[in-house]
């Protein structure tokens, strides 16, 4: 009933397409990480308008469905006249949504250091964005490092939703694999493989990296 | 914009969202049990047990669930494991959180201080007892802000239940837009309802952080 | 983009919509100028829009180089799937929709078409090893799987009614129903003929036929363009490629590569 040939044959047209998966959640992160370090300074801030501002961005992109942003990024505001090229919309769209989950796990990693510290950094006449560069956020890291691979292997996976601009990553090209060879079930696994290579590769780098910073 | 199909497909969109409420519900408290079961497994069961364990939390966290999906509800019955559409969504859905919540509640247990547990061994107390009295409560309550999280997360998988047609919302709302042809309308709705879903639970989860960590400080 | 002119491009958007008409534009000068088509497909619709190992081949690709050759422009495809291809038509993010899509009333309103490019009747599938069921009347009271908000979902329902009820179960895409019925939870799975056609020669061992296949009015396949005055010359440009490929046997020839046997299409756009 499984047929080998066609499981093995799926490899070379889904590997081929990794390479965007990659792009996608790789540029994503980055772009994430940025603005979620961001926002998350925004929502610490003493300033209120910037906490509602930021605490309204946490809630609107981590309540609504990516699938929903990316289809109104890239297809709505065509509507308008404001047309994107399908990559960065991918890229953007991804981005934003890890933001709002990196800014909390930013938050949730400081609010779980020693509040006297950063009040001993300002007695001692540290300037506020230095209290952040080195004493905030190198131990945010190291405290919230599981979290942030854990979103890392979550958007590998949520990249697959870029489908939908017209972008062939994994999960489209074993779709379209699927329909040629009418043998879901076995490009599927082929697909589920290629997935499970990527994200143990993260996994081990995540591990490794938390026994290094291991306090 | 035109509203009057929301007059025509309102009872099945309502219909569709009480389905993938009630799918998250189930699916996140199975998935934290499940993941609960493995955090201690983890800790205490010999080393060998121990790898099995990490090659499934590898797998599943390794893989997209709608792939996971689509092998265990068109697969299963190859193997003679044939479920429903729903029993196979909650089992997927189960599966899919547990490893996610398992890692989460080690990351809590590994911020429990060690001199505590130590203490509580020294006083003499079972380790049972170690457990319940004071790994998981210090455990559960610094990864709740993560449980919360992820949460919020699985609400979001449930959209893929669609693929094996369980009748939740996403499902409904493909089968609105198909007929009707309005994509825009189709679009604001899985938005709204998906982010009111998600501010309330955020909402609940915030409001049972600040207690419980209020009790904590007045403590110390 | 800086944000200025980003602003700008948004109030020039705005103002066309409310004024309705966005620029009298004339679509096929304008392609004719760019010296391409942007085409949209989903290239999971064996045999007519496929990819192997990464290339874009089927029967609507032959087809389209042709009449691209014809309008002497390059023809661009890109794979875009299905549930986001008439939203992205409308908003202007392709020409055209090259997917086969079957012509129904209600959306020759809303959509403009192009002549038929081929058969789309609805038939029928069951398990290879099924003995039960061999005509279509039989799948009366038996669960059939078919694609959500389709055209062959909306015959289905009408036949079924007609046979005294079917429970019919909706599905995201077909391949979900073949699988369904590969796992043994349909009786049956209804859709166009061609497609079934090339899915039951292979996986023979899994899928039949039923005898005969097809139930229901004949229908057929078309392309979709947005509806209005500026696609009326690019329509007719297009239909006028296709009559000729017709007359001079090439729409035959490809019919045959692909489908394995010809069948002669209406000349005119079908509206009923």
């Amino acid at each position: 009933m499984f047929s080998i040939p066609v499981f093995l044959d799926s490899f070379e047209p889904l590997i081929w397409a990794a390479r965007y998966t990659l792009l996608i959640s790789v540029l994503g992160i980055v772009l994430g990480l940025v603005i979620g370090t961001l926002i998350c300074a925004a929502r610490l801030s003493s300033n209120m308008v910037l906490r509602k501002l930021a605490a309204l961005w946490v809630s609107f992109f981590r309540g609504v469905p990516l699938l929903v942003q990316l289809l109104v990024f890239y297809y709505s505001l065509a509507v308008i006249g404001i047309d994107v090229p399908a990559t960065f919309a991918a890229v953007f769209t991804v981005g934003i949504c890890a933001s709002a989950y990196i800014s909390e796990i930013w938050r949730g990693a400081i609010a779980a250091l020693p509040k006297g510290q950063a009040e001993a950094a300002v007695a001692i006449g540290m300037k506020p964005s230095d209290v952040w560069t080195r004493i905030i956020l190198p131990q945010a890291v190291t405290i919230s490092l599981p979290a942030l691979i854990n979103e890392l292997i979550l958007l590998v996976k949520a990249s697959s939703l870029v489908s939908v601009v017209g972008i062939m990553e994994i999960t489209r090209a074993s779709q379209a694999q699927a329909a040629t060879t009418f043998r879901p079930l076995e490009v599927y696994i082929a697909a589920a493989c290629i997935y499970l290579i990527i994200n143990l590769c993260l996994s081990a780098l995540g591990r490794y990296l938390e026994h290094r910073t291991a306090i | 914009m035109e509203w009057s199909i929301l007059e025509q497909y309102g009872p099945s969109l309502l219909r569709g969202f009480g389905v993938t409420v009630l799918c998250w519900i189930l699916g996140t408290i199975f998935g934290m049990a499940l993941g609960l079961v493995i955090a201690l497994v983890q800790r205490y069961a010999p080393r060998f047990v121990g790898w099995i364990v990490q090659a499934y939390i590898e797998v599943i966290r390794g893989t997209p669930f709608l792939v996971q999906l689509f092998v265990l509800y068109y697969g299963g019955p190859l193997i003679g494991l044939r479920l429903d559409a729903i029993p196979a969504g909650l089992l997927g859905l189960t599966l899919y959180g547990s490893p996610y919540f398992a890692e989460i509640f080690r990351a809590g247990f590994r911020a429990v201080p060690h001199g505590q547990i130590e203490a509580a061994r020294a006083i003499g107390m079972a380790e049972p007892t170690i457990v319940r009295r004071i790994l998981l409560p210090l455990g559960l309550v610094s990864s709740l802000p993560a449980l919360v999280n992820f949460s919020i997360i699985l609400t979001k998988e449930t959209v893929i239940l669609s693929i094996i047609t369980v009748p939740e919302l996403m499902y409904q709302v493909g089968r609105m837009s198909a007929e009707t042809y309005r994509y825009l309308e189709a679009n604001l709705v899985l938005a709204l309802f998906f982010w009111v879903l998600v501010e309330a639970i955020s909402r609940v989860g915030r409001r049972v952080e600040t207690r419980i960590t209020k009790h904590l400080i007045e403590r110390t | 983009m800086t944000f200025h002119t980003s602003i700008k491009a948004a109030l020039f958007g705005l103002t066309a919509l409310a004024l309705g008409t966005a620029a009298q534009a004339d679509q096929l000068a304008d392609i004719k100028a760019a010296g391409k088509i942007v085409t949209a497909t989903d290239m999971h619709y064996a045999p007519f829009d496929m990819l192997n190992n990464g290339k874009y081949e089927g029967l609507t690709k032959d087809l389209f180089d042709e009449v691209a050759k014809e309008l002497g422009v390059e023809p661009v495809y890109q794979d875009i799937p299905w549930t986001a291809e008439l939203p992205g038509l409308e908003v202007g993010k392709f020409d055209i929709i090259i997917a086969p899509v079957t012509i129904t009333p209600d959306r020759v309103e809303r959509y403009t078409f192009t002549l038929p490019i081929a058969d789309a009747s609805v038939a029928l599938i069951k398990a290879a090893g099924n003995t039960e069921l061999t005509k279509p009347e039989d799948i009366k009271g038996k669960t059939v799987g078919v694609q959500q908000g389709t055209a062959q979902a909306r015959i289905l329902q009408t036949f079924g009614e007609s046979l005294g009820g079917v429970n019919v179960k909706e599905y995201g895409t077909t391949d979900e129903a073949y699988a369904d019925l590969a796992a043994g939870r349909l009786d049956a799975v209804t859709g166009s003929l061609p497609n079934l056609t090339y899915l039951v020669s292979n996986r023979p061992e899994t899928f039949a036929l039923f005898d005969p296949p097809q139930y229901g009015e004949p229908s057929y396949f078309a392309w979709v363009l947005r509806k209005g005055d500026d696609s009326a010359s690019f329509a007719k440009a297009i239909n006028d490629a296709l009559l000729k490929m017709t007359d001079d046997g090439r729409v035959k020839a490809i019919q045959e590569k692909w489908l394995g046997s010809y069948t002669e299409l209406p000349r005119e756009v079908p509206t009923n």
